[in-house]
């Protein structure tokens, strides 16, 4: 029994993370059509910018000390003592991170809003009214753009990224059972869930929020209503792209740095065809579903399996409901 | 060289070679095609040798894609699963008669490509290229497994037989690639005339719109997935031409990346023309080889520009796959149209 709920608290946690980079391909699908195949990829960018500003620029010689290592008296005071390994230490050498992690969250969405406006303006707007099938090829095309540079830039020795919460171990009892969780996943987990539900929010509730949906409804209807449909679209690719920043981060503190982040966001389309690609509800449902069944899988037969999870359920519901979980049927006119 | 050819029965209005300057064009085209090992040397036989590979697959691709509009990006599996037959059946019977081996490869991939087709009855468009791209990672799990290693070699890859006929070893390149050109042939024009058949005019309607195509008696079912099977079936053979053009495979060459240069070939030549295939293939196999010229040129043959060789060539290919579908979306396929008609109306084309 303790097992089981130690691999159901794992698996959610890793659904929370994949619902946050879902959220990205669904917004994205839900204003413009496109669904982006190469979310992923422009998440690993997200990786590699955090580990820009929150390794390398504190690192570098113009930056003051208190950027890389910041260390307050009271934290020397509060740290006096601790033991290794203790939330004392960890918590004490978080906050010592914290400046240049603060400055890597920072710059890394910044850049890669940047990143996502430059891709909308200069791949994904000249396509505008073609097949979708041309603008998926685009964003595949993307793929091997973004791969390409990124080996090209990053091509130093990469070091581990400083992790968004501090990291260690939490053991408690449940149902009469020791679990194991790390402190740093239960962060990225909280993270993950307030973004996702911050989003939902604004969806709903903002002028934005109702600008984007109403596109999502009506392209030509929306534009005679006198939405600005282009800025939306630029708002759609930002959003995604911030949030896979974050979503980046995450990855890249727990399962390192390397251009195969990137394949991670096809598993993840798999998430998000299942859950249906335009319901948010549906896509974290899915989400929440695949981390489970993923950490059920290492557990039962080994992680080489895991792998295959997110491919094997995605066909497995699409057979079953071609729309996904919750997707919404395409009504087609002859 | 379109204007002034006079019809006068139906038949000559379907004929494929229906003037001198396309007859003379294959002609031109075949000779070249087998006199070529006279003048390549080793190196340029191994690329002639891969492209003529690849393009019987991607005029697999573009038979499923191209002409039934069903987008795919799993046929790197079956690409997989023909080249592994091939090697399993050679492993069962020593040195079987290709022509053999690449029927039964074909035939296996067909199997491979009906199963996995089955989604196309149900999904399509976008569902269908992420199910496919699903059956893609599937089988190459299955083949990468230690409980198929006695027959797939696992991940550590297998060594592949050479192709013996009557007691002749095809050990050199040339060989090889007298092998697979004529086989390269076949296919080609067995696509080119499939889409003259009823069978092929339904595909293209399924294409086009599968509603009105079902209202107009196709069967969905049945021509989607016989596609599915024509497709995989070309890409099935391709693999076992694969297996005997190299000494070894492994599952990583046949991974989701090859599903998509694929269907990269597929875009940059031209979706639902015969030729397409053929042109996008030529093109993007060779960018890595003109790449390396101009690098070598550049750079006086640096061993540090080399480092970057890989990712430059990534960053060439996705910009060529953008800019295709953005300034010529129906291919180079377009562009040699283009410039025949300019040609043919010379001097009155402008």
């Amino acid at each position: 029994m303790g097992q089981v709920m130690q691999y159901l608290l794992n698996g959610t946690m890793n659904g929370a993370l994949y619902a946050l980079i879902a959220v990205g391909i669904v917004s994205i699908f839900k204003s413009t059509k496109v669904v982006s195949f190469a979310h992923g990829h422009v998440i690993m960018f997200g990786a590699y910018f955090y580990f820009t500003f929150a390794v390398i620029l504190p690192g570098a010689e113009f930056m003051p000390d208190w950027v890389a290592k910041w260390e307050p008296e009271w934290l020397l005071a509060y740290k006096e003592g601790a033991m290794m390994f203790s939330p004392k230490a960890a918590i004490a050498a978080w906050v010592s991170n914290l400046p240049r992690i603060v400055l890597g969250l920072v710059g890394s969405i910044i850049c890669n809003a940047l990143l996502a406006v430059v891709i909308e303006r200069l791949f994904m707007r000249p396509l505008l009214g073609q097949s979708s099938l041309s603008m998926i090829l685009c964003t595949v095309g993307l793929i091997w753009v973004l791969e390409g540079s990124a080996s090209l830039i990053w091509s130093a020795d990469i070091d581990q990224v400083p992790a968004l919460g501090p990291n260690f171990p939490i053991r408690f009892q449940l149902f009469g059972d020791q679990v194991f969780l790390f402190s740093a996943s239960v962060v990225n987990f909280v993270i993950a869930l307030l973004l996702f539900a911050a989003l939902m929010l604004v969806l709903r509730f903002t002028r934005s929020g109702v600008a984007i949906r109403a596109t999502a409804e009506d392209q030509s209807t929306a534009y005679a209503m006198g939405i600005n449909v282009p800025a939306v679209f630029t708002s759609a690719w930002v959003v995604a792209a911030t949030t896979g920043a974050v979503a980046g981060a995450i990855l890249a503190s727990r399962n390192g740095l390397s251009p195969t982040l990137g394949l991670f966001g096809l598993s993840v389309l798999a998430v998000v065809l299942m859950g249906g690609l335009d319901s948010f509800a549906g896509v974290f449902i899915a989400a929440m579903i695949i981390g489970i069944m993923e950490a059920f899988t290492q557990w039962k037969f080994g992680g080489e399996y895991a792998e295959i999870v997110p491919y094997v359920l995605v066909l497995v519901v699409i057979l079953w409901r071609p729309n996904g979980l919750l997707g919404q049927a395409e009504i087609e006119r002859i | 060289m379109i204007t002034g050819h006079y019809k006068t029965a139906y038949a000559a209005d379907e004929s494929i070679w229906n003037n001198w300057a396309k007859k003379s064009g294959l002609v031109i085209a075949l000779i070249g095609l087998f006199a070529f090992p006279l003048f390549a040397n080793n190196y340029l036989l191994l690329i002639a040798g891969q492209i003529l590979i690849y393009m019987i697959a991607v005029t697999g691709v573009n038979v499923l894609v191209g002409y039934t509009g069903l987008m795919s990006l799993g046929h790197g599996a079956f690409f997989a699963v023909g080249a592994y037959t091939a090697v399993i059946a050679h492993n069962a019977v020593e040195n079987l008669f290709p022509l053999i081996t690449l029927a039964l490869s074909a035939g296996v991939a067909a199997l491979f490509g009906l199963l996995f087709g089955l989604p196309s009855l149900r999904v399509k468009g976008l569902y269908l290229a992420v199910a496919t791209l699903s059956a893609n990672f599937i089988i190459l799990f299955l083949i990468r497994q230690d409980w198929a290693a006695p027959w797939t070699g696992g991940r550590q890859g297998i060594e592949t037989p050479n192709a013996v006929i009557f007691g002749w070893e095809l050990a050199s390149n040339t060989a090889k690639y007298y092998l697979i050109a004529p086989v390269f042939v076949v296919f080609v024009l067995f696509a080119q005339n499939l889409f003259r058949t009823r069978f092929g005019r339904a595909l293209i309607a399924i294409r086009d719109n599968d509603h009105s195509a079902e209202i107009l008696g196709i069967s969905l079912y049945a021509y989607k997935l016989k596609s599915f099977a024509i497709s995989a079936a070309y890409c099935g053979a391709a693999g076992a031409l694969w297996s005997y053009f190299f000494p070894a495979i492994l599952p990583e060459d046949f991974s989701l990346n090859m599903s998509i240069t694929l269907v990269v070939c597929l875009i940059a030549g031209g979706m639902g023309r015969t030729l397409g295939p053929l042109f996008g293939t030529l093109l993007i196999l060779l960018i890595p080889e003109i790449l390396k010229i101009i690098s070598g040129v550049f750079t006086g043959g640096d061993g540090n520009a080399l480092i970057h060789f890989s990712s430059i060539r990534d960053i060439v290919f996705g910009l060529l796959i953008i800019l295709f579908l953005i300034f010529e979306p129906m291919g180079l396929v377009s562009i040699w149209d283009r410039f025949w008609r300019f040609v043919a109306r010379w001097p009155f084309s402008k």
